[in-house]
């Protein structure tokens, strides 16, 4: 495969001045609308006011999105899931595509039944992941509303989040007639046995191999000991973020994380990743400093276990946020903290075994409820809501115990809510809201 | 009057239907009649009825429908072989057939020399089919014969997501709290129905677009589906009678 | 009926029964250890206890029902239960009702390699391999003898070469789908030879011409349930002439002609590799389409059945790729979706009929 210089221009331009130029005017635009006419009528807002950081958050990620329309053709390109060790391929110059974040991006801005509808007419049914869904619908159609996406040199799946991204990946792999890696991270009952540790680690080594073969370049051993560095110190940071909320009131809302762990899930590894966390977690302990919260009136402090509801993050966080409940904490966000204290960047592969194997998604049911128990004590909740995810059968299946379990221990309201994490037409918004106000009502 | 060949019977799961065709293939008698639980003794009625306007007796019997095996020595065919011989019948080309009932929706690929050359039918659930629009119409008191009126009268479609009919209900409950104008609302289900069925067409449509089927009825509906699959739809004479005539040709 | 033969195994033979939950696993291991396998489709039908509430709707019928069994007490008759990785919903299933109640006797976990034909899957599958053996060893009470291993695993070539006869013959086979089904899917709990008697008793219908005179139909799909689809088939004037099955046909292994048994580990490594493509071992989709491309092809069939259970994501992801294979092909194809119902809905049967009526008719023009 050819890559040329032109191209190479055009990627890091992209990507260093255009892409911050572009989110910059974007901001303008919006505050110009802003400072239009008032809206006469309108309620005040329940929420504190907005994190300054969200604006360097979406400079952040239109840059990502925006490089990457220049970027096949200019660097090595990879396609990977959320949980695939991408340290490994950063000393490489990869570029790295995360379809799951890409899927997410589009259930926000409302594409997915489209996407979807083109892919069922195909033969995928409606009942599989909507991420996938989604990704293989915007390969199919190209329709994707980050302009461009660009086409995989490599594509990357660990199976430490489910069995869907293989099958997700294998179809991929089909149709782009490009490498499909795939990094078998045996389920954890227990304890890993040792032979799945040996089993990963000699998977790694297979993988840097390949990954030097497709970008024509050689991992240097201390380039990525300083990725690894960065990855960990990054993960960490991330945690810092989260772990503020444990303070009364929580300075953001669990929601907001939501969004906020773009960067660490797609940028993991990157010096401008840190950058950010460093900056979002100086304004959020600020804000606990002076007792700011990221809902005016927090009442009661709950969990959120499961993927978001990407499409009606807003609209749930309005209705509870009106009503004086936030969630501080979710499992989900809570993931991409765990790690950093697994990664060791003297290292970097065993460590790397050890801290991609043992991801909340990859491990059994007693060792999520302990996750959840210890989130629950961590950031002193009065309650959780379950999300049972009709796409994400590996993050669903137990909660139905799990529920009752966290409700026996821990003296907590525990609420099982239906839905889908992207594709709204597996959603009833008026039986949802239903069931949340209920459920915020059993606390009067 | 020309002499009757052979008889076709129908049974739906709402209807049952007869008719007596000539050697060409035009309808020489019909009838239609609620569908009675005892098919057995209502298709031998309604053959015997068929016979004795007629005038003759003995004519070879092809049935057809879900009670299609119970109608008395009649040679049994599926709705899907026999609404594409009598759509071939009536129209003479190739074509893709969509015949919307009550309880299922199929789509048929009409070959050139009349024989199915693919199908597809909704799955189980009621959300791509006649039954889909029936609850929800009923649960906006909307009549039947006022739908295709409120549809024209409509500015815009207000968009309704849920494909589901459990969904859909409610949706579009709120949506009628929300103020939004009923004949918007009934638009935009209309026209998610009609997308429903235009994914189970698929893409490559050969030919003509036919439509069957008592939903045919509902000009609306037709015009949705047209808009659906960006081509126009032609609705066969006597839509409820299609299968009938498939059924009798069988056994010409 | 399965419940008095697991008992006169036991009490015969001193076999200890083992529940083991869909697809793959290295049955081998049992035999030589005499143990008994006791395969779990589901069962079919409605969930037998309310555990089956235990998990959403949206899961597979296979697990929500195996829940349901196990949690009641019904397979109690087994002295654990293994559960092979085959999905997500399965590996649930595993850490829900041994850890969180529904099962209480031992269990055991087998992990095949997602990685493909690399050096790290060879290595981890003997390992996981040896790890699987040492706790059934330690369920039966002895040690695992290479030569008893060996003596399986031929055994097992035996079992497998007799339905690769009557598979690949079904023209030449009197016997109609209901029967040959039924002989075939007894082999998911009989003890192995009881099994390759049946078998080997029907190899002796192959006639030497074709007796089956109906339309032929490739079927491919996770599980042939309900049973009732076949009389349906068979009424209608289709017989199935190419299996590809996750239960039944590709569980069909066509070694490699010289089997190395020294080793007998590296044997059951070799069978692995060696088993028709599957999804649920993540076998690569493009060498899946051409085998099943092939299947059709060398059949001679007139059409392709889709069969799969709703929720079933290994093998919904393929349906696609197997749509547009057989397109491709000029191939008319059914897509039938299940929910482990003991009888075909009318709407199904109508399908069906209405399938075999178009393909009788091409055939016919042909
Ligand atoms: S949402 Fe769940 S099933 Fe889908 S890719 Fe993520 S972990 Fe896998
Ligand atoms: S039917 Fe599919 S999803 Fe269900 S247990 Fe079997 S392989 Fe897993």
């Amino acid at each position: 495969m050819s890559r040329s210089i032109g191209r190479r221009i055009e990627f890091e331009v992209a990507g260093r001045v255009v892409g911050p130029a572009l989110a910059a005017f974007e901001r303008a635009k919006k505050l110009a609308r802003r400072r239009g006419p008032g809206r006469p009528g309108k309620k005040s807002s329940p929420f504190g006011p907005p994190l300054e950081a969200t604006r360097k958050l979406k400079e952040l990620m239109t840059t990502h999105y925006l490089a990457g329309r220049y970027a096949d053709g200019a660097v090595p390109v990879a396609w990977v899931t959320s949980g695939f060790p991408v340290e490994i391929l950063r000393p490489l110059g990869y570029h790295a595509v995360y379809p799951e974040n890409h899927a997410a991006l589009c259930s926000v801005q409302r594409v997915v039944p489209e996407l979807s509808d083109a892919v069922e007419k195909e033969g995928y049914a409606r009942d599989l992941c909507s991420y996938a869904r989604t990704d293989l619908g915007s390969v199919l159609t190209g329709k994707t509303p980050v302009g461009r996406l660009p086409k995989p040199d490599l594509l990357c799946c660990c199976t430490n989040i489910c069995q869907t991204v293989l099958y997700w990946y294998r179809a991929l792999a089909a149709h782009f007639g490009v490498p499909l890696f795939v990094l078998d991270t045996p389920y954890v009952y227990g304890q890993a046995p040792g032979h799945h540790r040996t089993y990963v680690r000699a998977q790694l080594e297979e993988l840097v191999g390949i990954a030097e073969r497709v970008a024509g370049k050689r991992v240097e051993p201390d380039e990525l000991e300083a990725v690894v560095r960065v990855a960990r110190d990054g993960t960490r940071l991330w945690g810092e973020c989260l772990a503020q909320s444990r303070a009364r009131p929580a300075p953001w809302t669990g929601f907001d994380g939501f969004f906020h762990i773009a960067p660490i899930v797609t940028l993991r590894g990157t010096e401008a990743c840190n950058a950010y966390y460093r900056m979002l977690r100086d304004e959020l302990a600020h804000r606990v400093a002076r007792g700011v919260g990221g809902i005016r009136d927090e009442r009661h402090r709950l969990l959120w276990d499961n993927l978001p509801v990407w499409f009606d993050v807003r609209g749930m966080s309005t209705l509870l946020a009106e009503r004086g409940f936030n969630f501080v904490c979710t499992s989900y966000t809570n993931a991409w903290a765990e790690a950093g204290s697994r990664i060791d960047p003297a290292d970097p592969i065993g460590s790397a075994v050890l801290a991609y194997t043992h991801i909340i998604l990859n491990q059994d049911l007693p060792n999520r409820l302990d996750i959840l128990r210890r989130l629950s004590r961590d950031y002193s909740v009065d309650g959780a809501v379950l999300h049972s995810d009709r796409s994400c059968k590996p993050y669903s299946i137990g909660q139905i115990d799990l529920k009752q379990r966290l409700a026996r221990e821990l003296d907590i309201k525990v609420l099982v809510l239906e839905a889908d994490h992207g594709d709204p037409r597996a959603y009833s918004v008026e039986q949802g809201e239903g069931r949340l106000t209920a459920f915020m009502e059993s606390f009067a | 009057m020309s002499r009757a060949v052979a008889i076709g019977v129908d049974v739906g799961s709402t209807t049952c239907k007869g008719v007596a065709i000539d050697a060409d293939g035009a309808i020489v008698a019909h009838r239609v009649e609620p569908t009675h639980p005892r098919i057995e003794e209502q298709t031998t009625r309604v053959v015997a009825a068929l016979e004795q306007e007629l005038g003759t007796s003995g004519l070879p019997v092809g049935s057809t429908g879900y009670g299609r095996k119970r109608v008395a020595r009649a040679r049994a065919l599926t709705e899907i072989t026999c609404h594409a011989r009598g759509a071939y019948k009536l129209v003479g080309t190739a074509g893709v057939l969509v015949d919307m009932g009550g309880q299922d929706t199929k789509v048929i690929r009409i070959g050139k020399g009349g024989d199915v050359a693919d199908f597809a039918m909704n799955d189980k659930c009621a959300a791509g089919t006649g039954r889909f629009l029936e609850v929800i119409l009923g649960r906006l008191q909307v009549r039947f014969e006022d739908v295709a009126a409120l549809v024209k009268s409509a500015t815009r479609a207000v968009p309704v997501s849920s494909t589901c009919t459990v969904f859909a209900e409610s949706e579009v409950i709120s949506l009628v709290a929300q103020g939004e104008p009923l004949e918007g609302i009934v638009r935009g289900l209309h026209q998610s129905l009609a997308s429903r069925v235009a994914a189970l067409a698929g893409r490559e449509l050969d030919g003509e677009v036919l439509m069957s089927g008592g939903v045919a009825l509902n000009a609306a509906m037709v015009d949705a589906l047209a808009s659906a699959l960006r081509r126009p739809v032609r609705v066969l004479p006597t839509p409820q009678l299609v299968g009938a005539i498939g059924a009798a040709l069988s056994v010409v | 009926m399965r419940h008095a033969y697991i008992a006169k195994q036991r009490d015969e033979h001193g076999r200890k029964a083992v529940a083991v939950l869909p697809v793959h696993y290295p049955k081998e291991l049992f035999t030589a250890l005499d143990l008994l396998a006791v395969e779990m489709w589901g069962p079919p039908g409605a969930p037998v206890s309310a555990d089956a509430g235990r998990v959403q709707a949206y899961v597979c019928a296979v697990v929500r029902n195996a829940l349901a069994f196990l949690a009641s007490g019904r397979a109690d008759a087994c002295e654990a239960v293994l559960f092979p990785h085959t999905c997500d919903s399965i590996q649930g299933l595993a850490t829900l009702v041994t850890d969180f109640g529904g099962w209480s006797k031992p269990s055991f976990v087998f992990q095949h390699p997602r990685g493909g034909p690399r050096p790290s899957s060879r290595a981890y599958y003997l390992s996981e391999l040896g790890s699987l053996a040492d706790g059934l060893a330690g369920l039966a009470g002895r040690p695992l003898e290479p030569e008893k291993l060996r003596e399986a695993v031929r055994l097992h070539r035996r079992i497998d070469a007799a339905r690769a006869a009557l598979l690949d013959g079904r023209r030449r086979l009197a016997l109609d789908d209901v029967e040959l089904y039924r002989l075939l899917r007894r082999g998911e709990w009989l003890w192995p030879e009881d099994h390759l008697a049946e078998l080997e008793a029907a190899t002796a219908r192959l006639g030497p011409s074709d007796v089956q005179r109906g339309a032929p139909v490739l079927i491919t799909g996770y599980v042939p349930e309900p049973g009732t689809l076949f009389e349906v088939l068979c009424d209608a004037g289709a017989f199935v002439v190419a299996d590809d099955y996750a239960a039944v046909g590709r569980r069909v292994v066509r070694p490699p002609a010289a089997l190395d048994l020294a080793d007998p580990f590296h044997a059951l490594a070799e069978l692995y590799w060696a088993a028709p493509p599957c999804p649920t071992r993540a076998s690569d989709q493009v060498g899946r389409m051409r085998y099943l491309a092939e299947l059709y092809r060398r059949s001679g069939a007139a059409g392709v059945i889709v069969h799969e259970q709703k929720f079933c994501e290994p093998e919904l992801f393929d349906v696609a790729a197997v749509k547009k294979t057989f397109a491709g092909l000029g191939a008319k194809l059914l897509y039938l979706e299940g929910e482990l119902e003991t009888e075909l809905s009318g709407q199904a049967t109508t399908r069906l009929e209405a399938f075999v009526e178009m393909i009788a008719a091409t055939a016919r023009v042909a």
